[in-house]
């Protein structure tokens, strides 16, 4: 039996008339995802693309990577999947034995084999997937788009093996066993991953322009996430693959129906965050925030949901995820069981595993193709995966002590902090000293009123004082500090009845910004100017922005925060930052340019 | 090449030196042949650079250091 309930969706349901090479031959684990028609056409476009489709690799090849990363998984449905589609293919059952007892003896060329095994460590171990691994596919003249029809076959491979065991479908066809595979033949995960931060630069692959005006998946992506990710913007020798990911991930995240869009997120995150996948991490925490979630909250989910403020139920749900996704031997119908007795209807929980599908169907691709990072990841997560993977190196890998390693933020303001933090006045004054500028600019920046900014100055150290002793030492202290800046001016402002909305927009900023001047500068313009002026100049300009673009402008070109800190500043994605920065700094320019352009008047002599 | 609103919808990852090395070449190319991009990156290139370079919304030195003597003298009174 299956573990969620099926309805029959007739075989003329188009997605299984697509994958119906053999009449009745729909897989089982399609069937199983009934209850929700649009997930099983995401699945069969996906497998479509990258199994039926004519690509660069046979499709014999293909299957064997998928039978190869079952049995990895000791997954008989998934495997047994794979030798049916082989032995259609006409591959002889002595090879199909072979291949699982170990595919390096049987006569495959050795540029197969080098290629699988890429595949079975990208998809088992992808945490040691670095450049050298493709160097080494490179050497064997495997071209870039093959490595990269590779990689999304091992992460179609672990997609499919992930939702076999949260469904558990019956075999399709007759009962047959999986040998007992061989263990020990690929390296262990922890030798592999070092402390470093980025153990490995990518990205490993060509990946040319592509326009989002001329590419019809990149339009869409872009307006359902703000921003292009590199996750796609990788994958551009391989436009096929990425339409299919694309419908995929429309077809499961977007629809809001059965769970919503911020609990998708959430599992996204989380699971990611058990993977130890920095690069997922940083997006859906920036995701999340363009949900209204703020980035403390985000943070937390990564590095221990259960200490979040999430409703016990969204916990449950993260549970479920996490093992399926992360621990998935330990995976059980009691699992199952636990999630409807919380309340979840079966359609939830089915969405809840094609999600957790979908996340490691990316997590390992990433991670094979070495895609780069679009953000920095959250500072307190990546150094409590460092201290994983260390305490994974010396072995001591007991479960416990996963989840109550202490996160603490490097901060060089830590020592006066506790100091402070234990009563020290003498501190806690020099910590104002350092930052004062800080919160000046910032209260300067939402109030739109430097005198003004002066008075709340004054309330934002007394609050700071008033509240030191309960700062937890997760995110860095002016961090917290600035966050008291900004609650101040934000309660400033409601008194001065001027409401602002410093808000995040769903996903989509404002429209293209036309530049209007644009008449070339004169070399070195500022040198027409005295260091005043230019300063009057600059701040006249900026508290004439609205208030949204002023306060990131103030924070990256005034203080010089890096993006990544600006947006956590202001619980905003970064994607919705970099908009209202280039907004910003372009209506500056046009602020400056009668003053700095060619034929101006004093620019001129 | 590119066009202006390819360009315009990358131009804030290449102000801020975050576009691959692929996208790079398709920018530099589009830049050395249309002058209207040209100049508007060179002016807000600039923009950034006297913004940065300004030094605005310093507190004086002698505001903030009596602010904060003001506010600790209150701390170490309500201590005392």
């Amino acid at each position: 039996m299956s573990f969620l309930p099926e309805v029959d969706l007739g075989d003329e349901f188009q997605p299984f008339a697509t994958l119906d090479e053999v009449r009745g031959s729909i897989p089982k684990l399609l069937r199983a995802q009934s209850l929700l028609p649009r997930v099983i056409e995401g699945h069969a476009i996906l497998e479509k693309a990258v199994r039926l489709d004519r690509g660069v690799i046979s499709r014999e090849q293909k299957e064997r990577i998928l039978l190869c990363i079952a049995a990895a998984r000791h997954d008989t449905y998934c495997a047994g999947l794979a030798r049916n589609a082989l032995r259609l293919l006409g591959e002889p059952d002595y090879r199909i034995d072979g291949l699982l007892d170990d595919h390096s003896r049987i006569d495959l060329p050795v540029v197969e084999v080098a290629l699988l095994d890429f595949c079975l460590k990208t998809a088992l171990h992808s945490l040691s997937v670095s450049s050298s691994d493709i160097e080494r596919l490179h050497q064997h003249g495997i071209a870039d788009e093959a490595i990269i029809e590779a990689a999304v076959t091992a992460a179609l491979a672990i997609y499919r093996c992930t939702l076999s065991v949260g469904l558990h479908p019956e075999p399709d066809g007759e009962p047959w066993k999986l040998p007992p595979t061989r263990e020990g033949s690929l390296p262990e995960p922890a030798a592999h991953i070092s402390t470093r931060k980025r153990p490995q630069a990518g990205p490993y692959v060509r990946a040319p322009y592509l326009s989002p005006q001329r590419f019809a998946p990149f339009e869409k992506v872009a307006n359902s996430h703000g921003f292009i990710p590199n996750f796609f913007r990788a994958q551009t020798l391989r436009p096929d693959l990425l339409s299919a990911e694309v419908e995929l991930v429309t077809l499961v995240l977007l629809p809001e129906d059965v769970l919503t869009r911020t609990q998708k997120e959430t599992i996204l995150l989380a699971v990611s965050a058990a993977n130890l996948n920095s690069y997922c991490v940083a997006i859906h925490c920036n995701l999340l925030r363009g949900l209204g979630v703020s980035a403390d909250e985000g943070e937390q989910i990564a590095l221990d949901h259960h200490r979040s403020s999430l409703p016990d139920a969204d916990k449950a749900l993260l549970d479920f995820a996490i093992k399926l996704g992360s621990k998935f031997p330990e995976f059980s119908l009691d699992d199952v069981t636990r999630l409807r007795a919380v309340g979840f209807a079966d359609q939830q929980i089915l969405e809840c595993e094609v999600v957790t599908a979908l996340n490691n169907f990316a997590n390992a691709l990433q991670m094979g193709l070495g895609i780069e990072h679009d953000f920095e990841p959250p500072l307190a997560f990546e150094q409590k995966k460092a201290n994983l993977c260390a305490a994974l190196d010396r072995r001591t890998t007991e479960d416990s002590s996963i989840s109550s390693v202490t996160v603490q933020v490097e901060d060089s303001d830590a020592e006066l902090t506790a100091q402070a933090q234990a009563g020290s006045l003498d501190a806690f004054e020099e910590l104002m000293r350092r930052h004062s500028r800080l919160v000046y600019r910032a209260l300067a920046a939402i109030l739109g009123d430097p005198d003004q900014a002066q008075d709340a100055m004054q309330d934002v150290m007394l609050s700071a004082y008033e509240h030191v002793a309960g700062f937890q030492a997760r995110s860095k202290f002016s961090t917290w500090l600035l966050s008291i800046a900004r609650n101040k001016a934000i309660e400033y402002l409601r008194k001065r009845k001027n409401e602002i909305s410093l808000d995040e927009a769903p996903f989509r900023e404002d429209q293209v910004f036309r530049p209007r001047e644009l008449r070339a500068w004169v070399d070195n313009p500022e040198q027409a100017y005295s260091r005043l002026e230019i300063q009057q100049l600059i701040e006249k300009g900026i508290m004439a922005l609205p208030a949204k673009y002023r306060i990131v402008v103030m924070l990256r070109d005034i203080e010089q925060l890096p993006i990544e800190e600006t947006a956590r500043q202001l619980d905003l994605s970064v994607p919705t930052v970099k908009v209202r920065l280039l907004r910003g700094r372009l209506m500056l320019r046009e602020w400056l340019a009668p003053h700095f352009a060619a034929g101006s008047r004093r620019a001129a002599q | 090449m590119i066009t202006c609103d390819e360009f315009l919808a990358e131009f804030g990852d290449y102000l801020e030196n975050r576009v691959s090395p692929e996208v790079l070449k398709e920018l530099e190319l589009h830049l050395s042949q249309c002058r209207s991009c040209h100049v508007l990156y060179d002016s807000t290139r600039q923009t950034v650079q006297i913004v940065t370079d300004s030094g605005s919304f310093e507190l004086p030195q002698n505001v903030s250091e009596s602010m904060i003597d003001q506010v600790m003298a209150k701390l170490r009174a309500e201590r005392a």
